[in-house]
């Protein structure tokens, strides 16, 4: 059974990393009601921040967070404010449509910038590992893993106990009467799209640390964003972190028992296997 | 009469606008411009399926490039067995419908932007499996997992275009078949309000499937005619986003649930293939910018916006005697 240890520590580890990517697109699909398609990108984008800080300037990776997240705080409060706004009120179908040429354009401008090749960012620390129950794990494992965690609690801190937080969480129950109690919800929703991006920044570096990536990374990183939402329900933090943690051990007990190619196509079909027996989410409301 | 006159005047402009395109090749133009008139016709078709999906029955999908790559590689196994073209033509379209069919299992249960993610993730999935699997065996051409298509040297660029027209011209038609008939009706009102279609006794789940397995066919269809014309097929191209990019900017910008849409907007999308040709890197860039201004500023697309102009009205009505009538019903 040693032979198990290792992935299953892995993947359990994993699964806060995958729950960290699905945290953005969950608070933006909670509280707007709309689907992100350019968030794997997104989450990339701060992963080549990353990496052109290590490669340029020589810094540490995780010191790429100064740039990329007020980056991405910036893009999501512009795009919810000017663009996804306006398209919401066109119909159901704009923003999805407007998100999907997003994610093109980000997918070809990381193409163009920084070549088809597979990249990889590099830390001492990612470097090395660490014994665990007879099983050796990379020690950038256990950061993604502890670093998913603080994210997580400061989130729900923040919802449940600054005003924009009761705010976001006003706004995304009942907006009409969020606006007659006073709040400016078109401000809201702006902060909350640029929350969601700040914690995809903060995904994207630790990403970026864990696997090599390539301007095409950005839709697995979405649907294994949008499995963790499938699996682990709607609203809820706990179901979140479980639904990670499950689709974590499914890619590297399915790299374990069918080879590292075939590891991704585990986790895509557990996550049309929950959309077949129950698309509201195994913990979803 | 006078009706009459201008409704027989306007179909004898589009017969002859039809014989000319049919005998396009006779004419000897060089060859690019044959190609681009191919690649117009394949898009087509692609973007009239998926505007029946997405514009009148209400399914965002995202999985047409599984259709494609399903149907190119089913013409693979069948030319590699020996057998006609035409032969893997005919099933590459048969295997994407049924393959419609399977996956209509899990993401019918789903609605609106559930039902676009999960269709997200097929052609995805099925990109991993053709690199693992390996259907015909043989040697591996390229630099990926790469197949070249056998028995289709000697298939003509003019035959191609025959095909091709065929194929654009045929997804027209069932287009306007559709929108007049029982499906097409049956479609709008659960584009519109699905509960209250199934109140009124739609069979909301079956008219979907009906509209979806059509739409998997067709698409497979040109599919493997693309795929004859290019001679060789690999999962990296074949199960790619770019196919989905091109539906939906063609269909976005002529306009979605119209049916002239998917033409006007074909039409742009293969004059800025045109444009964009020297420009390989950034073309797909420049049609997501393009994307995303388009729904900004014209969510309806061209023929929408047209369509709100009284100018068009007035055309209209002196082509066809009693158009605006039937541009007021259209919307």
């Amino acid at each position: 059974m040693s032979g198990l240890a290792t992935p299953i520590i892995m993947g359990f580890l994993l699964g806060g990393l995958y729950a960290l990517i699905a945290l953005g697109l969950s608070l933006v699909f909670g509280v707007m009601k709309l689907i992100n398609l350019a968030h794997g990108d997104l989450v990339l984008l701060s992963t080549y921040t990353a990496y052109v800080v290590m490669t340029k300037l020589g810094l540490d990776p995780l010191l790429s967070l100064v740039f990329s997240i007020p980056l991405l705080f910036v893009i999501g409060f512009v795009l919810q404010r000017y663009v996804l706004k306006r398209a919401s009120l066109i119909s159901m179908e704009a923003p999805l449509i407007i998100t999907f040429g997003l994610s093109l354009v980000l997918q070809n401008l990381f193409q163009i910038i920084w070549s088809p090749m597979s990249r990889g960012l590099q830390a001492s620390y990612a470097t090395s590992s660490f014994g665990l129950f007879g099983a050796s794990v990379p020690l950038v494992y256990l950061f993604d893993f502890v670093i998913a965690l603080v994210v997580m609690l400061f989130l729900h801190l923040f919802l449940q106990h600054t005003y924009l937080g009761k705010a976001i969480n006003a706004a995304s129950q009942d907006r009409r009467a969020a606006q007659l109690m006073g709040i400016d919800t078109n401000h809201v929703y702006a902060l909350a799209f640029a929350i969601a991006l700040t914690t995809a920044a903060v995904a994207g570096v630790f990403l970026g640390l864990t696997f090599p990536f390539t301007p095409q990374s950005g839709v697995s990183f979405l649907i294994i964003a949008f499995g963790v939402i499938i699996i682990g329900g709607l609203g809820s933090m706990l179901g979140t972190f479980i639904g990670g943690i499950i689709l974590g051990l499914a890619q590297t007990l399915g790299g374990h028992f069918f080879g590292a190619a075939a590891q991704m196509l585990v986790v895509y079909g557990i996550v049309l296997f929950v959309l077949a027996i129950r698309p509201k989410g195994i913990f979803g409301r | 009469m006078k009706d009459f006159i201008s409704r027989a005047r306007g179909g004898l402009a589009l017969l002859s606008a039809i014989v000319l395109l049919a005998v396009l090749p006779l004419l000897g133009l060089p060859r690019d411009w044959i190609l681009y008139f191919f690649l117009f016709y394949i898009y087509l078709a692609m973007a009239n399926m998926w505007n029946l999906l997405a514009g009148y029955s209400g399914l965002m999908s995202l999985c047409q490039p599984a259709f494609i790559g399903l149907a190119g590689y089913t013409l693979v196994i069948i030319t590699w067995s020996g057998l006609s073209f035409y032969l893997g033509i005919i099933c590459g379209a048969v295997m994407a419908a049924i393959f419609a069919v399977l996956i209509s299992i899990p993401v019918f249960r789903l609605s609106g932007i559930y039902f676009a993610i999960g269709t997200l993730v097929i052609p995805e999935a099925l990109r991993i499996v053709f690199f693992l699997w390996r259907p015909v065996g043989g040697k591996l051409q390229g630099g990926g997992a790469g197949y070249m298509i056998k028995g289709v040297g000697g298939v003509s660029m003019s035959q191609l275009y025959w095909f091709a027209f065929v194929l654009a011209a045929a997804s027209v038609i069932i287009m306007r078949l559709i929108l007049r008939s029982r499906l097409g009706l049956g479609l709008s009102s659960i584009r519109d309000n699905d509960r209250a279609a199934a109140c009124c006794g739609i069979a909301v789940f079956k008219l979907k499937l009906y509209s979806f397995i059509i739409s998997a066919f067709v698409t497979g269809l040109a599919g493997s005619v693309f795929y004859v014309y290019q001679q060789f097929i690999e999962p990296a191209t074949a199960f790619n986003i770019k196919w989905t990019m091109i539906v939906i900017l063609a269909t976005v910008i002529g306009g979605m649930g119209i049916e002239e849409g998917p033409f006007v907007g074909t039409i742009i999308v293969v004059f800025l293939h045109f444009l964009l040709a020297k420009y390989a890197g950034v073309s797909l860039l420049i049609q997501g910018a393009i994307l995303v201004i388009i729904m900004l500023i014209a969510p309806q697309g061209i023929m929408g916006y047209l369509r709100g102009t009284r100018a068009y009205r007035f055309v209209l009505r002196h082509a066809t005697g009693n158009g605006l009538i039937k541009a007021d019903i259209g919307n």
